[in-house]
C-alpha cells in the first residue's frame, strides 16, 4: 500500500507537467483551431533561458523573466508559423511550420547551451519529506502548486479581464467576435503567447527534477499531446485529470511491469479514447451549427 | 449616415450582389426586403466587413469603410446584429453585453458610461436582467435575439444593422422585437433592417429597398410601398 501511494504521489507531479503543457495546446486550439507542435521546444528554451538567469538573480526572480520570454516566443511562433499558413488557407501548413520552428529552436538551443544535459539547481531542499510513509520531494509539491496556479491565473484572466473575455468570445464564434470590434488576429497571437508562456513556465518547474537540455521537451510535449487528446481539447478539467491518469499510469507501469514499458499505457489509453470517444473523456460533442 | 454606391460582393467564384446603391439617412430606419437568396444577408455582411466587397464604396459619415476588417468597421461605429443571433454561448448575458462595448473599453471609441448603458439594455430587455449571470447558450431563441440586439447597442453605434431579428421566433416575440425597434427609432437610432416579414418591416421603416437577385428592383418611402399592389403581390407575399 505504501508503495502504491508512493507511486501515485510521484505520478501526480509528472502528470501536472503534462497537464500544464496540454493546457497550452488547448489555449491556441480554442481561438484558432491550431496547435503549436513546438511546445516542447518552448518548454526547453524556457528552462535553458531560466538556467542562464538563475546564477544572477536566483530561481524566484528568474520566473517572471521566463514568463516574458515565453510570451514573446509564442508571438514569434504565431507570426512566422501559423498566420501565413492560415492566411493562404493551407489547412495543414501550420503543422509543418510549427514543427519546423520547433526544430530550429532546438538547433539554436544546442548551439547556445550545448548538446549535453545540464543540471538545474533546485530552489528547494532536495531531501524528501515524509508524509504518511510517502516520500515527496519539495520540488514535486512546487510543480503541482505552480501548474495549478498558472492554470488558475489564466482562467481568472479569461473570466475577469476584457481581453480575456475577448479570448473566450473568439473561441466561441470568431466572426461574431470580429463584429464586436475585437481584433481576432491579435487575440490568436495573444493565445499563442500565453500558450508558450505556460510551456516555458512548465520548463522551469520540471527542470530541477529532470535534466535540462535542448531535447528535454520533446517527449514531454508528445505525452502532453496525448493528454490533450485524452482529456479533450476543450476541457480545462480534462487535461488535469488526463495528465494525472497518464502520470500515475506511467509510474505504476514502470514499477509493476518494467520501466521499459513506462510509455506504453499512455499511448494505449490514447488509442482507446480515440476509438471510443474521439472528443476526449471530458470533451463536448461538437455540433456543427449552420 | 451610410452611403453605399456600386456595391458588389459574393463568395468564392459566385457574385451575389451586382452593384447596389442605397443610403441610410441619419436617424432613419431603412428596410431591405426581398425573397430568400436575394442578397440581403450578403449585403449586411459586406457592410460590416465579414466579407470583402469586390467593388463599390461604403461610406459611414463620409468615411470609407469598404474593405476594412469587421473589427475596424465596428470601431467606426457600425454595429451588426447578425443573422442567427450569434451570441457567445459560454459567456454570461452580462459579459456578452460588455463585449458589445469592446472598442469603448479598449480605447478605440469614446468610453462614456458603459455600466449605465448596460443598465439601459436591461431596462429595454427586462428578461435579460433576470438572466444576467446565466450563460447565453442557455437562453431561449427570443432571449438570445434580445441579447444580440442589446449587445449591438452597447457600441453606441452610429448605425445599427439588424439582420432577420424575428427569424425563428414565436409571433408574440416577433411583436416584442418590433416594439423594441420602434422604441429605438423614437430615440433616433439609425437602422438598416433586413426582414422576412416584409409588411412588418415596412410598418416601422421610413424608406425601403426591394432586392432581387442581387440588384435593387424597387425603392421608395416604406408607407407607399406597403400600399403598392404590385409590390405587395410580387414581393411581400401578403402575410403580415
Amino acid at each position: 500500500m505504501a508503495i502504491l501511494l508512493q507511486l501515485i504521489a510521484s505520478g501526480v507531479a509528472v502528470g501536472m507537467i503534462y497537464a500544464a503543457i496540454a493546457f497550452g495546446y488547448q489555449l491556441t486550439f480554442a481561438t484558432s483551431k491550431t496547435l503549436n507542435f513546438g511546445q516542447g521546444e518552448a518548454l526547453a528554451l524556457g528552462a535553458l533561458f531560466g538556467l542562464t538567469l538563475v546564477p544572477f538573480i536566483g530561481y524566484w526572480l528568474m520566473i517572471p523573466l521566463v514568463l516574458v520570454f515565453g510570451f514573446a516566443l509564442g508571438a514569434v511562433v504565431e507570426r512566422l508559423g501559423v498566420r501565413p499558413a492560415v492566411k493562404i488557407k493551407s489547412e495543414y501548413g501550420w503543422i509543418m511550420a510549427t514543427i519546423a520552428l520547433g526544430i530550429i529552436f532546438k538547433n539554436v538551443a544546442e548551439n547556445i547551451w550545448g548538446r549535453d544535459d545540464l543540471k538545474f539547481p533546485s530552489p528547494l531542499p532536495e531531501t524528501a519529506l515524509q508524509v504518511g510513509g510517502v516520500r515527496i520531494l519539495p520540488m514535486e509539491l512546487l510543480i503541482v502548486a505552480g501548474a495549478l496556479l498558472m492554470m488558475l491565473a489564466v482562467e481568472i484572466f479569461n473570466r475577469k479581464s476584457i481581453w480575456g473575455k475577448a479570448v473566450v468570445a473568439t473561441s466561441n464564434d470568431i466572426d461574431a467576435a470580429g463584429l464586436m470590434g475585437i481584433n481576432t488576429q491579435k487575440v490568436i497571437t495573444l493565445s499563442y503567447s500565453i500558450s508558450a508562456m505556460t510551456a516555458a513556465f512548465a520548463g522551469v518547474l520540471v527542470a530541477p527534477v529532470t535534466l535540462t537540455g535542448a531535447t528535454m521537451g520533446s517527449v514531454l510535449a508528445l505525452k502532453a499531446f496525448a493528454v490533450a487528446i485524452i482529456g479533450g481539447l476543450e476541457s480545462g478539467l480534462g487535461v488535469i485529470v488526463g495528465g494525472l491518469i497518464l502520470g500515475v499510469a506511467e509510474t505504476l507501469t514502470g514499477f509493476y511491469i518494467s520501466t521499459g514499458y513506462k510509455d506504453v499505457p499512455g499511448l494505449i489509453l490514447l488509442l482507446v479514447v480515440l476509438s471510443i470517444r474521439p472528443v476526449g473523456l471530458f470533451g463536448k460533442a461538437v455540433i456543427k451549427k449552420v | 449616415m451610410l452611403e453605399v454606391t456600386g456595391l458588389s460582393a459574393g463568395y468564392g467564384q459566385v457574385e451575389v450582389l451586382h452593384g447596389l446603391d442605397f443610403t441610410v439617412p441619419k436617424g432613419q430606419v431603412v428596410a431591405l426586403i426581398g425573397s430568400n437568396g436575394a442578397g440581403k444577408t450578403t449585403t449586411m455582411r459586406a457592410l460590416s466587413g465579414m466579407i470583402r466587397p469586390r467593388a463599390g464604396s461604403i461610406r459611414l459619415n463620409g468615411r470609407e469603410i469598404g474593405g476594412l476588417d469587421s473589427h475596424d468597421v465596428a470601431r467606426f461605429g457600425l454595429a451588426h446584429s447578425p443573422e442567427g443571433r450569434r451570441v457567445f454561448p459560454t459567456l454570461s448575458v452580462e459579459d456578452n453585453l460588455t463585449l458589445g462595448a469592446f472598442p469603448r473599453l479598449t480605447g478605440s471609441r469614446p468610453k462614456g458610461d458603459v455600466a449605465a448603458d448596460r443598465a439601459r439594455a436591461f431596462e429595454l430587455f427586462p428578461r435579460l436582467k433576470e438572466r444576467r449571470t446565466q450563460l447565453a447558450g442557455t437562453l431561449s431563441g427570443g432571449e438570445q435575439q434580445m441579447l444580440a440586439m442589446g449587445r449591438a447597442l452597447m457600441l453606441r453605434p452610429e448605425i445599427l444593422l439588424l439582420d432577420e431579428p424575428s427569424m425563428g421566433l414565436a409571433p408574440k416575440l416577433v411583436e416584442e422585437v418590433f416594439r423594441i425597434i420602434r422604441l429605438l427609432k423614437a430615440e433616433q437610432v439609425t437602422m438598416l433592417l433586413v426582414e422576412q416579414f416584409a409588411m412588418a418591416a415596412l410598418g416601422v421603416a421610413d424608406h425601403a429597398y426591394v432586392l432581387e437577385n442581387g440588384r435593387i428592383r424597387f425603392q421608395g418611402p416604406a408607407q407607399q410601398m406597403r400600399n403598392d399592389p404590385a409590390v405587395r403581390a410580387a414581393y411581400l407575399g401578403g402575410s403580415h
